[in-house]
């Protein structure tokens, strides 16, 4: 019997029985195909693939990670639970020691899911990577945590969710803003003042092929990876930089991503977007399975695959290289904020963001302790079409005694206002979560 | 009448009965070495004082190709594969003559390279070379489209005295399971053919003139001429054969456990809500997963047999067996000797049993009683926690939609079932360890030969409708015809029962209890439209008995 080169998890859930409409990408038929080429190709069967039946996560691990406006309830379905479970389980399996590596084949997505939610914006209601993060990181010893987002769009929901923490690397590779969905993910977006450069953005021009990934991949992902160090690495792994995938203008091939899974390594991938059903999707999951499992890809190919068709423009690979300058730049030598004020005071934001899914507008104005100790404590103020002013406050994870203090102060003054329809107050140090 | 044989790697058990009960059973000792005559033998001596002509079934679960495979008496198979992209087919190599063609067909059937003509014509004349008569044509997604299988096997016309085609040996996914099965098929074909020619020239000779079937791992039969082009689905019926005698000596309604502890090992069955388990997907066999469907069943090394060891002041049962227990001659002490000492058993020479359990208490510092105790606490022990295992591998098994999610429904035993000669010695330890009640049959001693009697002919199909390339296809069965383009679910519903009854009834069986398994209608998009339906229907007639034994259960 084929055996697998190392252990691997595999959560797969299709959710065949859910979907946003009825022929909406997000769809029921999803990942039928890919079950069927997983099932024919006897993934199940080789020694050393598990598979895992997802877990549900719970309304804590959802409050651990977002300010859900009014409550969890009313913007997530079981369907998100289950996903989002689905990623805790296949940490669980590596960190537990079950598997060296799992891949959570679960959907509905949720990379551009933010801290704050109202509703589903790009088929997204709760982010499952970072419940998945905020679960290891309350149960598990590890600190410092590395995500690539390998997804078309860019991640802009958990680049939101992570925007202030220096201990979450969030890196994304995307087809450029000013061509695609969200529209955001320049490369000028690196991090707030407590956390620059843990936020890195690559945007790649459309038609990009195999060779422009794979040389964002080596020259700009790897050596950042190297540098910043993480116990544990999250690959967000959209599939629509295919080339025959329908809302998309990439070339990335089904053997290029198997490449890309094999050099990032990640302990967990988690399936985002990626809607070429069944000319992209068997083939992508099939390279993605291989490569975690440690077995030969090299025989994985689309039955369309034409390496001279999707070939990429010179100037795509000069543009690509010049980038590279860039993003490197970012990381090791981040611009200062320029408007970031002293240590100890905070910082204001004000954000606009459009739920294309539910039509929802929401105005948020955010406010983050500038600290040179932790993340520094975090209070959003958020109103939509579908929810009155509600208020979110966050103690990070391991914050230091005055932000600890001042997140405090900020929930109880709120509470004594009859100003919010909703506060929520996430306080990482006692580990509650509560919702008035 | 009916009439079961169940020729086990070690007893040969015969049992005759009809509607009113046993009329006569059998039990030898088999002789490995001549299955045909250990079965002959069973069968003459279990009908000596009936009328032969009034049998009416026949049902027998043989070794045979278990044997075959076990002992590596196989021939040499022609196989000739075709795969198009994934996991390179080298990998899935078996026999000697493994031939891969270029070819390739996608997960919707649709054939995206021909079949290498050339190629194939080498690998076929090679084949005629190295004077191979058997074959296995397997492709990958021929359960989709079985055109390039049968292109293969035409190919092979004339040279071939069998063939298996890959899709005709299950409608489910799996290529490596489809060559695994297709080989393993055609390895055992000329074996099994010149068994069944025998057992029908000696049932003649009896006078018998019964239908007769054949029993499969999956508790169901298949009549003979049907098992001639299957004959792999022979293989690992023991099991099924004791579960059904279960079935048929007790009304089990509940979830349960199942047990059959024999001289080596022991068998663990679960039932939902009184049905036995299937795997979901086939039995592996030399370390390799097939298509062959079985009962779910999981075995332990502890039996009557096992052997006894002492380490660390810890008495410790199996899974090793060294020959017979010392009551009976061995040498070694076995669990059996420990009964003897905890009087739930009193079996061959007890002395004996005392000499050995007394040496083994004495390096553990242990009274012989302590020891024996131990023993029996370690076996009954071994027993609850692979149950356990079991049943939550069951229970946690991955599902693939929110409703069996939030609705699947946990399998919690209520009663245990145990046959076995330490059945009944073992009900309290058993009952203590379980914390659920003990029900022991009587007559278990033949229950896999009653069981193998009151069997009923099983089958399983897939049917898979794609109305936008208009393609209806039953690959086990061989159908391949148009989808209409409103074709619904309700209506492949209806023809996958009718098609399987259809195909049981035409075989000589039975076509009660055709029901379907599981039933899909994906919409299928292209752009943001919809085009056509993607409707998949599994249909099976599940194994269960004939008819109950009255009486059995005490």
């Amino acid at each position: 019997m084929i055996k697998a080169g190392n252990r691997m998890g595999l959560v797969f859930f299709p959710a065949f029985d859910w979907a946003i409409e009825p022929t909406h990408p997000e769809r029921e038929e999803r990942l039928l195909y890919t079950q069927d080429q997983l099932r024919e190709e006897g993934i199940f069967d080789v020694e050393g693939i598990i598979e895992f039946k997802p877990d549900m996560a719970s309304e804590e691990d959802i409050m651990r990670t977002h300010f859900c406006f009014p409550d969890v309830k009313s913007v997530t379905t079981e369907s998100h639970l289950i996903s989002a479970g689905g990623a805790i389980r296949a940490a669980r399996a590596v960190l537990d020691g079950e598997v060296v590596r799992a891949f959570a084949l679960v959907r509905p997505p949720g990379h551009h899911s933010m801290k704050c939610v109202h509703g589903n914006r790009g088929f997204c209601n709760i982010n499952n990577e970072a419940i998945m993060i905020e679960y290891i990181r309350e149960h598990y010893p590890r600190k410092k945590i590395a995500i690539v987002d390998t997804d078309c769009h860019h991640g802009d929901g958990t680049q939101d969710i992570y925007w202030h923490d220096p201990d979450i690397l969030f890196i994304s590779i995307h087809q450029d803003g000013r061509t695609l969905y969200p529209g955001s993910g320049h490369v000028t977006e690196l991090g707030g003042p407590n956390a620059r450069g843990k936020t890195i953005n690559i945007p790649l021009p459309p038609e990009t092929s195999d060779d422009g990934f794979l040389y964002a991949i080596d020259k700009m992902v790897l050596p950042i990876l190297e540098h910043f160090g993480p116990e544990f690495v999250v690959n967000s792994a959209g599939q629509d930089n295919h080339y025959s995938d329908p809302i998309t203008n990439m070339n990335f091939s089904a053997r290029g991503y198997a490449i890309l899974n094999d050099r990032i390594k990640p302990d967990v991938a988690v399936l985002e977007g990626g809607y070429s059903i069944q000319g992209a999707l068997p083939y992508v999951n099939l390279g993605i399975v291989l490569a975690m499992a440690g077995m030969d890809y090299s025989y994985v190919m689309e039955p369309d695959f034409d390496a001279d068709a999707i070939r990429q423009e010179k100037d795509v690979t000069e543009y690509i290289k010049r980038l590279a300058d860039t993003v490197l730049q970012n990381y090791f030598n981040p611009p200062p904020d320029g408007q970031a004020p002293d240590p100890g005071e905070f910082m204001m934001r004000k954000k606009r963001i459009y739920y294309d899914t539910d039509g929802i507008q929401e105005s948020q104005l955010e406010a983050v302790m500038v600290c040179e100790r932790c993340a520094g404590v975090y209070a959003v103020q958020s109103v939509s079409s579908v929810n009155e002013l509600s208020y979110g406050i966050e103690i990070p994870v391991g914050a230091c005694d005055t932000c600890y203090d001042e997140g405090l102060k900020i929930y109880n003054a709120a509470r004594s206002e009859n100003k919010f329809a909703t506060i929520q107050l996430i306080n990482r140090r006692d580990r509650s979560y509560v919702r008035m | 009448m009916y009439l079961g044989v169940d020729v086990g790697g070690t007893h040969t058990d015969a049992v005759l009965l009809d509607e009113k009960g046993v009329i006569s059973s059998y039990k030898a000792v088999t002789d490995r070495g001549n299955l045909l005559s250990s079965m002959s033998a069973a069968i003459e001596e279990v009908t000596k004082n009936v009328k032969r002509s009034e049998i009416g079934n026949i049902n027998l679960s043989t070794t045979l190709s278990t044997n075959a495979i076990v002992e590596n008496k196989l021939e040499e198979v022609g196989i000739i594969v075709s795969s198009g992209p994934g996991i390179h087919p080298k990998n899935y190599s078996i026999g000697s003559h493994f031939n891969i063609i270029p070819g390739s067909i996608d997960h919707r059937g649709k054939i995206i390279a021909g079949l290498d003509e050339k190629l194939l014509r080498d690998a076929v004349s090679g084949s005629v070379q190295k004077k191979l008569r058997v074959f296995a044509a397997v492709t990958k997604f021929s359960t989709r489209n079985p055109g390039q299988e049968n292109e293969i096997g035409d190919s092979l016309s004339g040279i071939a005295d069998f063939i298996t085609l890959g899709h005709r040996m299950s409608p489910r996914l799996s290529f490596p399971r489809r060559i695994a099965t297709s080989y393993y098929n055609s390895a055992v074909w000329r074996i099994y053919r010149d068994f069944a020619d025998s057992i029908e020239k000696s049932l003649k000779g009896l006078g018998i003139g019964a239908r007769i079937n054949i029993l499969k791992a999956d508790g169901g039969t298949m009549p003979i001429a049907l098992s001639r082009t299957i004959p792999v689905e022979s293989i690992l019926s023991g099991p099924a054969a004791s579960i059904l005698g279960i079935i048929s000596l007790c009304d089990i309604s509940e979830d349960s456990i199942i047990l059959d502890i024999g001289g080596t090992t022991t068998d663990i069955a679960i039932f939902a809500s009184g049905s036995p388990l299937i795997e979901r997907d086939g039995i592996a066999f030399a370390g390799l997963p097939t298509h062959v469907r079985a009962l779910k069943n999981s075995s332990i090394g502890i039996g009557g047999d096992s052997l006894i060891t002492a380490a660390d002041g810890k008495i410790t049962v199996g899974p090793e067996r060294r020959g017979p227990a010392m009551a009976v001659g061995g040498d070694r002490p076995a669990l059996v000797d420990a009964m003897n000492i905890t009087g739930s058993s009193a079996y061959g020479n007890v002395e004996r049993s005392r000499a050995g359990i007394e040496k083994i208490a004495e390096a553990a510092g242990l009274t012989a009683e302590g020891a024996a105790a131990a023993a029996e606490e370690y076996a009954v022990g071994r027993i609850r926690e692979e149950a356990g295992q079991m049943l939550r591998r069951i229970n946690e098994k991955p599902v693939y939609t929110i409703h069996e999610m939030i609705e699947g429904i946990e399998i919690k035993p209520a009663r245990i079932f145990v046959m076995g000669g330490p059945a009944e010695a073992f009900r309290d330890r058993l009952a203590a360890a379980f914390g659920i009640p003990v029900t022991v049959p009587e007559n278990y001693g033949v229950a896999n030969a009653i069981g193998a009697a009151l069997a009923k002919t099983t089958f399983d199909i897939e049917l898979f409708a794609d109305t936008s390339s208009g393609v209806l296809i039953v690959p086990n069965l061989g159908i391949k015809k148009q989808a209409p383009g409103d074709y619904t679910v309700e209506k492949a519903e209806e023809d996958a029962r009718n098609y399987l009854a259809g195909h049981v009834r035409s075989l000589g069986g039975e076509d009660s209890g055709v029901e379907v398994v599981e039933s899909t209608s994906f919409r299928m998009v292209q752009g943001f439209s919809s085009a056509g339906r993607d409707i998949r229907v599994k249909c099976q007639i599940k194994p269960g008995v004939v008819m109950k034994m009255h009486g059995g259960v005490k």
